[in-house]
């Protein structure tokens, strides 16, 4: 976006960098207090968490008994811990998939001349700034036995579709998922959004001399040039999928019967409804663990043939 | 980007554009619908003649504004830090701090929980102040360093050159330039922090010391589930972020994409 500007004036560039190097001050005490505040604390939590893996533990008392490995072999006969690593994988493929369609043909539209596009833009991303506590009421009040949805079914004589939707593990793990596109598919449309915008209009004119239809020029000019936010994306819904907590936790309770239990909602379970906080504190590490290695895969994946950028 | 230039296509993708933006709008149109039911506008008047109420926003806005002092001092300085000046193993700080991007809050549940109590923090509002700000100093560093990166050397080697020492390069110089991403981040902060849920569900246990995201949640325990007043309360605790991000929603958009274009 912005060129480096090479001073007319300037000598050889080897003596300029020395001269530049010699003249940059120290800067270590201006990122301090970022690094405490935030590598500081977040860090410490991080070993402190480590070792609470190791501990059986309830949290108050002073019996602390070091269990070594023991809660981490726990975990692998948890079918409820394989079913959160199963919620999340598909809450992943689901989200993602939907949101980056929405995403891009959002971005096309509201690049495209049509009316009030403002407008559409805001209501696009209002449940992006809404907190999910707040709406979380609407969505369990719509899906209620006797809710909106259903007497809209019954409104037009579908009564035989209506159901005690939140009572099926499946559809309320949809439900939970179709929240989740709900609230983040406003981000994702800003960031495909501004990706289009720096395509030049000039390829797509050309294209469009040619005769590429509006599919096509998606197909063969979008997509590929934006490929660097979609990796982008994919690394944010990764990350987001395995942090997933507050809409499970509010809609569904993790519920029904473990139905959409995630890491962290079954985290949050463990630590303090039952008060295991060595064995919450494994899932931790697992759940971290795996978002490192989420970032860092897709990351590489994606840039391998490349140079996309982010 | 679409060809428009026939009446029919435009119609037809403004048609489709209407269509698609339904799903948004619509739990939206359900909530204040709900809102006023049964009572109609008075369940608004109990909600807001709660005597608790003006405590659960004051909560909330004295988290929001501490997050936004503390994230907007460290992400700057550390943006000026990392970009301009000269700090051995800078990328090495730097990494470590963006590894901290794929931290989930709820892996700082049991040590948070544990440390808090130890020094007595349960229960105030530093508890959540300082996880969150911790929390998201991680991605407005990357924003700003990006930002930075893009104001020329030139601009600040001429302030040096002018005998600024290097507190004045970042107030006169670097901070002027910075607004339009600072006013970003603030707006992204604002919203985090006033939507902060878990935290604040774990470390805030009496309702003064609650904020306006467990205010459905005490709606629930109050008034036995009454959903008309819990959803007049919802939308309540909504205007405050929605009347913010429409305001600010140029710098907003800009800024975010901005940070994640480079």
């Amino acid at each position: 976006m912005t060129t480096i500007t090479q001073r007319p004036g300037a000598t050889t560039s080897g003596s300029s960098r020395r001269r530049q190097r010699l003249r940059r001050p120290a800067g270590l005490p201006w990122i301090l207090p970022a690094l405490v505040v935030s590598v500081g604390l977040l860090y410490y939590c991080i070993f402190y968490t480590a070792y609470l893996s190791t501990l059986d533990w309830d949290g108050t008392s002073p019996l602390k008994e070091s269990v070594g490995a023991g809660n981490y072999v726990k975990m692998l006969s948890d079918p409820v811990f394989w079913g959160s690593l199963w919620h999340t994988l598909v809450f992943f493929v689901v989200s993602l998939v939907v949101q980056v369609v929405l995403g891009v043909v959002f971005a096309c539209l509201l690049h495209s001349q049509l009316y009030l596009k403002t407008f559409y833009k805001v209501l696009i991303f209002i449940p992006v700034v809404l907190a999910t506590a707040t709406v979380a009421p609407v969505f369990r009040q719509i899906y209620a036995p006797d809710g909106t949805l259903n007497s809209l079914l019954g409104a037009v004589g579908l009564d035989s579709l209506q159901n005690t939707w939140l009572s099926n593990p499946t559809i309320a793990l949809l439900i939970v998922i179709s929240v989740q596109i709900w609230q983040s598919t406003g981000v994702v449309f800003v960031l495909y959004f501004a990706a289009i915008g720096q395509i030049e209009p000039e390829i797509t004119e050309a294209a469009r001399l040619d005769g590429a239809g509006n599919l096509r020029i998606i197909r063969s000019i979008v997509w590929p040039s934006v490929r660097g936010t979609t990796i982008a994306i994919t690394i944010l819904t990764a990350i987001g999928s395995l942090k997933t907590f507050d809409i499970p936790f509010l809609v569904t309770s993790g519920g029904p019967s473990y139905g959409t239990e995630f890491l962290g909602t079954q985290i949050y379970r463990v630590s303090i409804s039952f008060a295991q906080v060595g064995y919450g504190a494994a899932l931790s590490m697992v759940l971290l663990v795996l978002a490192l290695a989420a970032a860092v895969v897709i990351n590489v994946g994606g840039r391998r043939g490349s140079a996309a950028d982010v | 980007m679409f060809e428009t230039r026939r009446v029919r296509t435009r119609v037809l993708l403004q048609v489709l554009l209407t269509v698609l933006v339904i799903p948004f709008v619509f739990p939206l149109v359900a909530m204040v619908q709900g809102s006023l039911k049964g009572a109609g506008w008075s369940n608004y008047g109990t909600v807001l003649s709660l005597p608790l109420l003006p405590g659960f926003f004051k909560n909330s806005a004295i988290i929001a504004a501490a997050v936004i002092v503390i994230v907007l001092v460290c992400t700057m300085t550390a943006a000026f830090g990392f970009s301009k000046l000269h700090i051995k193993g800078k990328e090495f700080f730097f990494w470590l701090l963006l590894a901290c991007l794929t931290l989930p809050g709820v892996v700082l549940l049991s040590p948070l929980f544990a440390t808090v109590t130890r020094v007595g923090g349960y229960n105030t509002l530093w508890a959540v102040i300082l996880p969150v700000a911790a929390l998201q100093i991680p991605f407005t560093t990357l924003l700003a360093r990006n930002f930075v990166d893009g104001i020329p050397n030139e601009l600040l080697e001429a302030a040096r050159v002018d005998g600024a020492n290097t507190v004045r390069t970042f107030w006169y110089v670097l901070a002027p330039l910075t607004r339009p991403i600072m006013a970003a981040i603030l707006v992204l902060v604002f919203i985090n922090s006033w939507n902060e849920f878990l935290l604040a569900l774990l470390f805030l246990q009496t309702p003064d010391h609650q904020t306006i995201t467990l205010v459905p949640q005490y709606f629930v325990g109050q008034y036995n589930n009454d959903q008309t007043k819990v959803l007049a309360a919802a939308v309540l605790t909504g205007l405050p972020v929605v009347i913010a991000y429409v305001a600010l929603q140029r710098y907003f958009e800009r800024g975010l994409a901005a940070g994640a274009l480079k």
